[in-house]
């Protein structure tokens, strides 16, 4: 069942003297349950892309289709509240709220969907479990490891079960081991929840766990790969 | 989380900046209300001197005194018309006063000097002149003697600081010679011991005077003395007389003690040929507030026909009144440069903390926090830093307000010499606690409001890609 569907989507940075091409007439599937990484080299238009996925930045031209819903036609307010629903983030530089406990930072999307205080309770210590944090819940992120600070906001991501997880070089900030620790993890929750992971990337270790790999250069798929 | 949760911790997450913020709210109303009692008080005290000292606070003249003060502008007195005015529901009595002009001399000295005929009980009422009578005088004789007691040294060394000055109330002299509370039952003894003045007061229908401490010590006179009045009486008459000195009064308004002589009223209509006439009835109300003084000159005037004329304090002291709209008018700008330099050091640090937490922003916006939600928690943040800046300026003020109401600060030397010159009592003193709080707190609050506008329409403007990159 496809979750996301890019239709001849163009990004086109013309604000300076030189008109930029980022993304150039990309036009993909997604279906649930991937394992998919964006690969490609700097500037390839990697970021751009899954910031449109996102619903962070609109296409110049062309249409993405989340679960049906055309994501180019929403409102500011109604994208951050499809975002809230249906679009779990993982960022390079963890970005978790620093005034926020792990628990707290786990909770916070359940929050804004008013979840349950006992629901709340149970993912969260689910999902803190999961990766391997069920003892540093109350742990402000300014006492965590970069590493444990990722697997928080994979737990964040993953919090209220979203269509899939945008992870742009998720990685990049680890070391080997805190990297394979990830990766395991989340190709774990990938299986167990059957949610949708797309990560944009240019970690060898990423690629080489990833079931479906697309390249972009110059803002084109110039190959799209699935094991 | 709660909104107002986050916010709360976001608030400290930043202690420094926190503080600092707060830090500069509570200097602006800690500052803005101190400065404001202190001037408003001083004002009120101005005012109240003079009114309680002179004018009352409405006075029933002949319709042409006011403008030309002679004698041959006077109303008739009787019976009828101070019932009519006591009739008023804000009336409590009637103060009959006779007020003109003469010169006064003693010895080789003359001076112009205001000559006021007043009933001596009646008049306690209002200026109260019967208790203003000196009590104490810090002659050099009489430091010199207190200086041998066993006094504490810092209230010895105010001694010099007054020498000369005559006193009519206990506390006015432990206020100025900075008696504390505990010492006052050991100095006070000592003062009436060493310092204190014998005086008499005036009766009806008993020629006698008390006169005005300044004009005595200018005029070289003391209790039992005589002095000689030469004036112009009733439609050209001559008015001269000569009266023994009964009694020296100090008053807290030093103009009108420089130039004021008391007399019965019946003796001063005697010398001024003027039996039976007035010059002024001064009442004593219930309600001294502004808007019932206005609404019972309204009414009297319209109960009162001619030749009748009813004035309020603000018109009887006009001069003064405007002195004081202008010296407010410039407390209130300093204190608009001060809110101004404090709302630009927290549009500062709001500008500061919002270009910082850019990022942050981004982020809490990327994973589904609407941006009014955002805009909201920023908006608690600054009621917290405000509120906290706020209530504690006010809590710092409240017991230096309450101190210095109960114990205004007294002058002395160059300051006192140079508020004597311009009429004032060389006194600080404080408001209670008033309206002018709460308009304080307001306009601070308002400078918090304005400025939590900046960050908010950066949140609702805010480009998460851009702010990520942040």
């Amino acid at each position: 069942m496809k979750v996301l569907e890019l239709k001849d989507v163009h990004k086109i940075y013309d604000k300076t003297e030189v008109e930029v091409h980022a993304v150039n007439g990309v036009s993909i599937d997604f279906i649930e349950g991937e394992f998919a990484a964006i690969v490609g080299p700097s500037g390839s238009g990697k970021t751009t892309l899954l910031n449109m996925i996102g619903g962070l930045d609109k296409p110049s031209t062309g249409v993405i289709f989340v679960d049906g819903k055309n994501l180019t036609k929403f409102k500011s307010s109604e994208i951050i509240d499809f975002r809230m629903r249906n679009i779990g983030f993982v960022f390079q530089s963890y970005n978790l709220i620093p005034v926020l406990t792990a628990k707290e930072n786990v909770e916070f999307i359940m929050n804004l969907q008013k979840w349950p205080k006992k629901d709340r309770d149970r993912r969260t210590m689910e999902l803190l479990e999961a990766v391997g944090l069920g003892d540093r819940g109350n742990s402000r992120p300014a006492q965590l490891s970069g590493g444990q600070q990722q697997r928080v906001a994979v737990a964040r991501a993953l919090a209220t079960k979203p269509k899939f997880i945008l992870a742009d070089e998720p990685t990049a900030n680890l070391d080997s081991a805190s990297t394979y620790n990830l990766l395991d993890i989340m190709e774990k929750l990938n299986k167990e929840e059957n949610i949708t992971f797309i990560f944009s990337t240019h970690d060898a270790r990423v690629v080489k766990k990833a079931r479906r790999v697309i390249t972009l250069e110059d803002g084109k798929v110039v190959s799209d790969i699935t094991h | 989380m709660k909104n107002y949760r986050l916010a709360w911790r976001n608030l400290w997450r930043n202690r420094r900046r926190t503080m600092i913020t707060a830090a500069s709210i509570f200097f602006a109303v800690f500052f803005a209300l101190v400065m404001r009692s202190l001037q408003l008080g001083t004002y009120d005290n101005l005012f109240k001197n003079i009114i309680e000292t002179y004018s009352g606070y409405i006075q029933v003249q002949n319709e042409n005194f006011w403008e030309d003060k002679i004698v041959d502008n006077v109303i008739g007195y009787s019976d009828e018309l101070a019932q009519k005015i006591k009739s008023d529901e804000n009336v409590i009595e009637c103060i009959p006063r006779f007020e003109s002009f003469a010169l006064a001399s003693s010895g080789s000295r003359t001076k112009g000097v205001l000559v006021m005929g007043i009933d001596p009980v009646k008049e306690s009422l209002l200026s109260d002149v019967e208790n203003k009578l000196v009590k104490y005088e810090l002659t050099g004789e009489a430091i010199a003697r207190l200086d041998k007691e066993n006094i504490p040294e810092s209230i010895k060394k105010n001694f010099s600081l007054f020498e000369g000055k005559s006193y009519a109330t206990d506390g006015r002299i432990l206020l100025d010679l900075g008696v504390k509370d505990r010492d006052s039952e050991m100095v006070l003894p000592l003062l009436r011991k060493h310092a204190s003045v014998e005086n008499g007061y005036i009766k009806q229908g008993e020629p006698g005077a008390l006169v005005g401490d300044r004009l005595a010590k200018y005029l070289g006179l003391s209790r039992g003395d005589t002095i000689v009045l030469l004036g112009q009486g009733y439609h050209g008459t001559t008015a001269a007389g000569k009266f023994e000195i009964k009694g020296i009064v100090s008053l807290p308004a030093p103009d009108i003690e420089s130039r004021i002589i008391y007399l019965p009223v019946d003796v001063c209509q005697d010398l001024y040929d003027t039996r039976g006439m007035l010059t002024s009835l001064a009442l004593q109300v219930d309600d001294n507030d502004d808007k019932a003084i206005a609404e019972t000159i309204e009414r009297l005037d319209g109960d009162l026909e001619e030749p009748y004329r009813v004035l309020g304090w603000r018109e009887m002291n006009e001069t003064v009144v405007q002195q004081m709209e202008a010296d407010d008018s410039g407390g209130m700008i300093m204190i608009g440069i001060l809110y101004l330099v404090i709302a630009f050091g927290v549009f500062g640090t709001v500008l500061m903390m919002t270009a910082e937490r850019r990022r942050e922003f981004g982020v809490t916006i990327s994973i589904g926090m609407q941006k009014t939600r955002m805009a909201m928690v920023m908006v608690y943040e600054m009621f917290y830093v405000g509120f906290i800046g706020i209530v504690l300026g006010v809590a710092v003020a409240v017991p230096i307000i309450i101190y210095g109401y109960y114990h205004p600060f007294s002058m002395s030397g160059e300051i006192a010499k140079m508020m004597e010159d311009y009429g004032f009592e060389p006194v600080m003193a404080f408001l209670w606690i008033d309206s002018y709080f709460i308009w304080q707190s307001v306009v601070v609050a308002i400078i918090v409001i304005l400025s939590v506008i900046y960050p908010v329409r950066k949140i609702m403007k805010l480009k998460e890609v851009d702010a990520l990159k942040a």
